[in-house]
């Protein structure tokens, strides 16, 4: 019988290798593929992150191994475009991005689908901690990963539902644990490797510096303001509102009694709000950019909602449904992040997903209950 | 299953007549040539007799041959060495270069220029024309350097470097040719083009890997950009590898003596696959036609096609191509030189098939042949 030929994505780390790994023992034909989103020679030097010149020479060793074809697609003109630029335009706008959920949906498996589907390959798999079922007439659902620790289902809620019948995450039902002692049983030479940590197109960690190459010079978000209190009071300056995310501890030296927090980023007035660990709890969050994985749900039902990749799910009422959706949580949450995925799940399977827009007071709330 | 290899503008599987020479020269000429007693002298009248070889295939005397360690090599010396003599005497230095030049040459001149000068970039036109008018003026500003290719890597079109030496020569501008693939696929007569620096490779002709040569014509100087032993008269420092020298000249005296008859054999195969293909695909596009063009390399785009796949359907069927220039992990990027030149290049696969020795016509019938019925899959899926 022919085999079946599946393509796996492969960064060169250790999850995608014993993806392959795995695959190939399961009797499929395995084709894998790296993607090159940008450009290397930009960045000299180690590379921290899985996914640069080192994760692409990895990926291949590991091929090579397992004697399957490995190729190297170099996407970086659509991941400038829908990766690289949407990070930009979010952290211009006072917002914190999510760039690998829109690699995933706009870049990664879309591209590796298609040119899959042009190869022969009936399905696509990656080294995601995630578990998919796939029932009859394309009805396919997205679950969390066994290993919680590892859960990457936050990332993957943006992937059109068209797609789901086509993937297969066999590192779901494991943890990294398993996952590193099987690599090592296969001598595979990623089994060791460090888990990446950054985001790939700014290994160093500090965008600033991306944002000062892609933007026009003296834009506002990286013009300085004023650090405001919620009552409107001055109490300091900053370089930039680009370099603040909702909820991070913003220091005001001087010794002013209690830490501070970010609250609020305003880019209308280049202001950055902060305020004390309680006001950084909201009681609700307008969600909008939807993405359903099953059927949408309706007004007044109840679902999880994770609102960061660190983070659970908790449960939340759904106080109107469209375009967006707006929530009440059961108990206030801490730094709901404009630009941010907030994740919809109904036990483990993931139902939809969209991007943060605002937190919702409690004088929205009143508005609309 | 048998690999079909027509990736031969990347690079070539050695020959036997070189393998069998350079093997001899490892074993038995391994002194080291700047030395004084015997088996020092044997080695260096093995490299010499080596550097006659290649003078003698070029049209070139012997003290204007200089062993390097590759293609890419070959053209950063002649840039940097001579941007390198215009720093040092204060002089800003300006760069000419074309296009569709190699990165190893265009990233270079880039980097030439980078801290203080500037570069010109000069367009070609699909028939492998440059405005000569423009040039004119670019050479009326006395560059320090024009670097113009002999043949396109990507699509085998040929330049008028004959030509353009002889302008350059006029206003005294020193011309360097990248003829990294013309070799022993053109005629190349340093007598009668005149360059004052050529650049050749030496695993483009069924040579060794980490060779190459830059010819340098009497008169042209050049300031080294390594510095050590003074070898090969201070241009490239470092002991000479004698075997790579033996391999190289070798694999070029072959290649040029062959280079009249091999044309027409590897024409007779480019057209027959260019037909065939062009049978089979519909708006099959050929990249370099309009002007003339070395005989080894056919590069088409199929509209409505992902190129990665189709380079990834061919190679999983054993036939081994290229979507252009290889770099970095043989990650194919998209091809500056066709962007240069053509425009509606989106959703194109682009291939580029490079014949060469070992290429047979039965292979030739089974790339098309197979090349044929993946697209056709390919489109209908």
């Amino acid at each position: 019988m022919k085999k079946k030929r599946i393509m796996v994505a492969m960064s060169g780390g250790v999850d995608s290798s014993l993806t392959a790994a795995l695959l190939v023992e399961q009797g499929f034909e395995v084709v894998g593929a790296t993607m090159k989103t940008f450009c290397y020679s930009d960045n000299s030097g180690p590379s921290k992150t899985c996914c640069g010149l080192d994760g692409i020479t990895d990926a291949q060793n590991v091929s090579e191994l397992l004697g399957i074809p490995h190729y190297v697609f170099d996407v970086e003109e659509e991941f400038t475009a829908n990766v690289i630029d949407d990070f930009v335009a979010e952290y211009s706008t006072g917002r914190t991005p999510n760039p690998c959920v829109r690699c995933n949906s706009n870049t990664k498996f879309p591209d590796l689908l298609e040119k899959g589907r042009q190869m022969g390959c009936e399905a696509i798999a990656s080294g995601h901690y995630v578990r998919i079922t796939h029932g009859p007439e394309q009805d396919s659902s997205l679950f969390r990963g066994m290993d919680r620790k590892k859960d990457q289902s936050y990332f993957l809620w943006d992937l059109p539902k068209t797609m789901l019948p086509f993937l297969h995450f066999p590192l779901g039902s494991l943890d990294k644990h398993t996952v590193r002692q099987k690599a090592r049983n296969l001598n595979l030479i990623t089994a060791d490797k460090p888990e990446s940590q950054e985001i790939c197109f700014v290994p160093t960690g500090d965008y600033r510096d991306l944002l000062e190459r892609k933007l026009p010079t003296k834009h506002p978000s990286l013009q300085p303001g004023f650090i405001v209190t919620s009552e409107g009071e001055v109490v300091g300056n900053h370089e930039g509102f680009a370099n603040y995310t909702v909820g991070q501890r913003k220091g005001l030296g001087g010794g002013r009694g209690d830490p501070f927090y970010v609250i609020e980023i305003k880019p209308s007035t280049r202001e950055v709000v902060i305020g004390t660990e309680e006001q950084c709890f909201q009681p609700g969050v307008q969600v909008g950019n939807l993405n359903w994985l099953t059927n949408t749900p309706v007004a007044n039902s109840e679902l999880g909602i994770q609102i960061r990749y660190r983070g659970n799910d908790v449960p939340a009422k759904i106080l109107s449904i469209g375009q967006s959706i707006a929530l009440e949580f059961e108990k206030p949450q801490r730094a709901v992040t404009p630009g941010q995925s907030a994740v919809f799940y109904s036990g483990d399977q993931v139902i939809g997903g969209g991007r943060i827009h605002s937190a919702l007071q409690r004088e929205d709330l009143a508005a609309r209950n | 299953m048998e690999t079909i290899y027509l990736d031969h503008a990347a690079s070539t599987p050695i020959r036997r007549e070189v393998h069998k020479v350079m093997t001899r020269t490892l074993f038995e000429t391994f002194g080291n040539p700047s030395s004084q007693h015997s088996s020092g002298r044997k080695a260096k009248a093995t490299l010499e007799k080596s550097r006659q070889k290649v003078a003698n295939a070029l049209g070139a005397d012997r003290s204007e041959i200089y062993f390097v360690r590759g293609g890419t090599e070959s053209n950063n010396l002649a840039i940097l060495g001579k941007v390198q003599l215009d720093l040092q005497k204060s002089e800003i230095p300006r760069v000419i270069t074309c296009s569709i030049e190699h990165k190893a040459v265009l990233d270079t001149c880039a980097n030439a220029v980078k801290q203080v000068g500037e570069l010109i970039t000069l367009a070609v036109s699909a028939d492998g024309n440059i405005d000569l008018d423009h040039l004119e003026t670019v050479l009326k500003m006395q560059p320090t350097i024009i670097s113009i290719m002999a043949v396109n890597n990507e699509t085998g079109l040929r330049l008028p470097v004959k030509t353009i030496a002889e302008m350059t020569r006029f206003y005294n501008v020193p011309m360097h040719t990248d003829a990294v693939q013309a070799c022993g696929r053109i005629p190349i007569d340093l007598d009668d083009m005149q360059v004052d620096l050529l650049s050749l490779s030496g695993h483009k002709i069924c040579g060794p890997k980490g060779t190459g040569i830059l010819f340098v014509r009497k008169g042209t100087d050049l300031s080294p950009m390594l510095f050590g032993g003074g070898q090969e008269k201070g241009i490239r420092p470092g002991t000479q590898d004698v075997a790579g020298a033996v391999g190289i000249s070798k694999a070029i005296e072959l290649s040029v003596d062959e280079q009249e008859n091999e044309c027409i054999r590897l024409a007779q195969l480019r057209d027959t696959l260019e037909e065939g293909l062009s049978v089979g695909i519909s708006n099959l596009k050929v990249y370099g036609k309009e002007g003339a063009r070395a005989p080894h390399i056919l590069n088409v785009g199929i509209a409505d096609l992902d190129s990665d796949a189709l380079l990834a359907n061919l190679d999983m069927k054993g036939i081994s191509v290229s979507s252009g220039s290889a770099c970095n992990s043989g990650i194919s990027s998209k091809s500056h030189v066709l962007k240069a030149i053509y425009n509606n290049l989106e959703n194109t696969a682009i291939v580029r098939f490079s014949l060469g020795l070992s290429t047979t016509l039965q292979e030739i019938q089974e790339t098309i042949t197979t090349t044929q019925s993946i697209v056709l899959n390919m489109k209908t899926h």
